[in-house]
């Protein structure tokens, strides 16, 4: 478990209007939520300030905005943005209001511009946001009280990794570096293993859920433990882990105190047909991987594999990879093996977001990915198990989001919004033995630790000054 | 390139219509009515007699841009529904044969709305193109709100021993950013 400073050495937090501080919303010593974080406005509020606008939001992948001044529009919490690619590998995210009158400069969702001329009085933009000028020009419509590099679109700090696009409006904050933290190391297994990286499949799918964000952010943080029962039928009918889900609930998992979370399951567990090979040592590294790839990467890059990752994370992608979790505050990753009706094993990969959209409402964000280089019936076959699967008529996710709502009505009730979210589940088992991964690594069956820490850092970033 | 948002048939295609009120007109919509009943009635094995082997059902995302750009507005590489026969079977057998599939459990109270028929002949002499509009009312649990989703269809029906089979489907929303917690209904 991670230290948490005990309760009497801490500072009265920012009060709610009604007199409530975040002290008095979690209880670090039982390790319970108050149930009324998944509806408030006042929390919510609090949120979009105090997490949204400080921390690192994931907003797409490179490959969906190939060419130069192609763009789409996401979400930054409740700010809109533009997300633009200038020349070469320039990706800028600009917030999707205009600093004349506040409207909106970008009303497509996706498209090629070199400028972006708002509607509504003409102000125009480079695809960095500068600000070119305004229609009339001999009339300086624009004034001359601020300079015009005052003028252009309010800018967000950028990072690319792997493909992914990542802004901060915290230009004075938190570095990218410190937001992975020590999870770099599993995620690099995932999204930097190959030469030239993952690609999106196609445009996300969006959808709304009526739940407040944290439902859903939450259980990515590694919820294994609700796999056993809300997805029975994975075992039962789709025959996953070869009808042994509560086994597949056995593993390590990874975390930190960045909220980040993965659960690196053994393939030996999941597959009883590969057990034998995996877990007693009789097989190579390379003969396990031409056995079964990492998702998505196909026997001819497993060359690659070698040259972008240690020998630590290679073997550990191959006997025990991450496989299901999170990135703080609303992102779900999944690498997941798939059986086939044909006796092979898929590997999908997807990445979600959960974008809050009032404290009752969130976006489902569903991207699907492959690694660029593999063979187009490959890309086709992933996105139609994926699909199957995962998102918006996924049978797995079709579950999750119609439990979610249920949570956030509960937590409207008198009586339902002072109960309180338990993660009492402690794993009490030392750190497994020659654990080569940095960051905390709690073994054994699925624990609640890794969402306790997802709340940690929630707590943290809801008490900064 | 055409700045319309894209469909499979085109209206000025009068020489392959089938006009409303002739005999196969009427069986075609009767199909598609007595489709929509099943799927209300929650009569998925039924509806699973009506769907050719060689089916594909799909529904592509859809993205709001520019007029000049409508044919971009159906993206074909990512759908919402991307299923063929057997995996339609695979949903239904979930949702009928498990006792765990809770996303329809307690199931939803649908209504599929079917209108605006349109039909036209294609070059297989017992295939035909049909377009209808789709509305769908779903709601759940004491929920005070219909959710409303509305829809084009582009289907090929097949005739097969007087009997008509779905043998293509493409559901084409109306919103960019679906409206309903996930698609664990047909439509």
């Amino acid at each position: 478990m991670l230290e948490s400073t005990p309760k009497s050495q801490k500072p009265q937090t920012k009060a709610l209007p009604d007199g409530t501080t975040i002290d008095d919303l979690i209880d670090l010593d039982m390790r319970e939520v108050q149930l009324r974080v998944m509806a408030d406005k006042d929390i919510y509020d609090l949120e979009m300030e105090k997490i949204f606008s400080k921390t690192w939001i994931l907003l797409g992948h490179e490959s969906e905005i190939p060419n130069e001044a192609d763009f789409m529009i996401r979400d930054m919490g409740t700010d809109q943005v533009i997300v633009t690619r200038g020349k070469g590998d320039e990706v800028n995210v600009l917030l999707n209001v205009c600093p004349h009158r506040g409207m909106r400069v970008c009303t497509a969702e996706a498209g090629n511009k070199r400028t972006h001329k708002c509607i509504y009085h003409g102000w125009a933009f480079k695809t960095n946001g500068d600000f070119i000028g305004s229609p009339v020009a001999k009339e300086e419509m624009h004034g001359n009280l601020r300079p015009k590099s005052e003028l252009g679109l309010k800018k967000a700090k950028v990072e690319l990794y792997g493909g992914l696009i990542f802004a901060n409006f915290d230009t004075d904050g938190q570095t990218f570096e410190d937001y992975l933290g020590d999870m770099k190391w599993y995620y690099d297994m995932l999204f930097c293993r190959t030469d030239r990286g993952l690609e999106a499949l196609g445009p996300p799918q969006r959808f709304i859920i009526d739940a407040n964000w944290k439902t859903a952010s939450e259980q990515a943080a590694a919820d294994g433990y609700h796999t056993i029962t809300l997805h029975q039928w994975l075992g039962d009918f789709a025959g996953f882990n070869e009808g042994d889900i509560e086994a597949s609930m056995m593993g390590v998992e990874v975390t930190s105190k960045t909220g980040h979370a993965m659960r690196c399951q053994p393939v030996a567990n999941k597959f009883k047909m590969l057990a034998a090979g995996f877990a007693d040592g009789s097989l190579s590294i390379e003969e396990k991987l031409e056995l079964l790839p990492p998702p998505g990467v196909t026997k001819e890059m497993l060359s690659q594999l070698k040259t972008h990752l240690d020998d630590d994370q290679l073997a550990l992608l191959v006997d025990q990879p991450p496989q299901v979790g999170g990135m703080f505050p609303n992102i779900l990753v999944a690498f997941i093996y798939a059986p086939q009706p044909d006796g092979t094993i898929l590997g999908l990969t997807s990445l979600h977001t959960y974008t809050p959209r009032g404290p009752d409402k969130l976006e489902f964000t569903n991207w699907i990915f492959a690694e660029k280089d593999a063979p187009e019936e490959l890309k086709n076959k992933i996105r139609k198990v994926t699909t199957g699967l995962l998102g918006t008529s996924g049978m797995i996710e079709q579950d999750d989001s119609d439990t979610w709502p249920h949570m956030t009505r509960n937590a409207k009730g008198p009586m339902g919004r002072e109960f309180t979210l338990k993660y009492q589940a402690i794993n009490s088992l030392p750190r497994p033995k020659d654990w080569a991964g940095p960051a905390e690594a709690y073994d054994g069956f699925t624990k609640d630790d890794t969402q306790w820490n997802w709340w940690l850092r929630w707590y943290e970033l809801m008490t900064a000054e | 390139m055409t700045a319309h948002t894209p469909t499979s048939q085109s209206v000025e295609n009068t020489e392959k219509r089938v006009f409303f009120g002739t005999d196969l007109y009427n069986k075609i919509t009767e199909t598609l009515y007595e489709e929509a009943m099943l799927l209300d009635e929650l009569r998925l094995e039924e509806w699973a007699e009506f769907l050719a082997t060689d089916l594909i059902y799909k529904a592509p995302l859809r993205l709001s841009v520019q007029r000049a750009e409508q044919y971009k507005s159906i993206v074909h590489s990512m759908n919402h529904f991307d299923e063929d026969y057997s995996s339609l079977m695979g949903r239904i057998a979930r949702l009928t044969q498990t006792q765990s599939a809770w996303a329809e459990d307690p199931p939803s109270r649908t209504r599929h709305f079917v209108s605006n028929i349109l039909v036209w002949e294609t070059d297989k002499p017992n295939e035909f193109a049909v377009k209808s509009n789709g509305l769908l009312t779903r709601n759940r649990f004491e929920e005070d709100r219909m959710q409303v989703i509305s829809y084009v269809r582009n289907d090929i029906l097949r005739e097969v021993d007087d009997k008509l089979k779905l043998a293509k489907r493409e559901i084409v929303f109306d919103m960019a950013v679906l409206g309903t917690q996930n698609l664990s209904i047909f439509l």
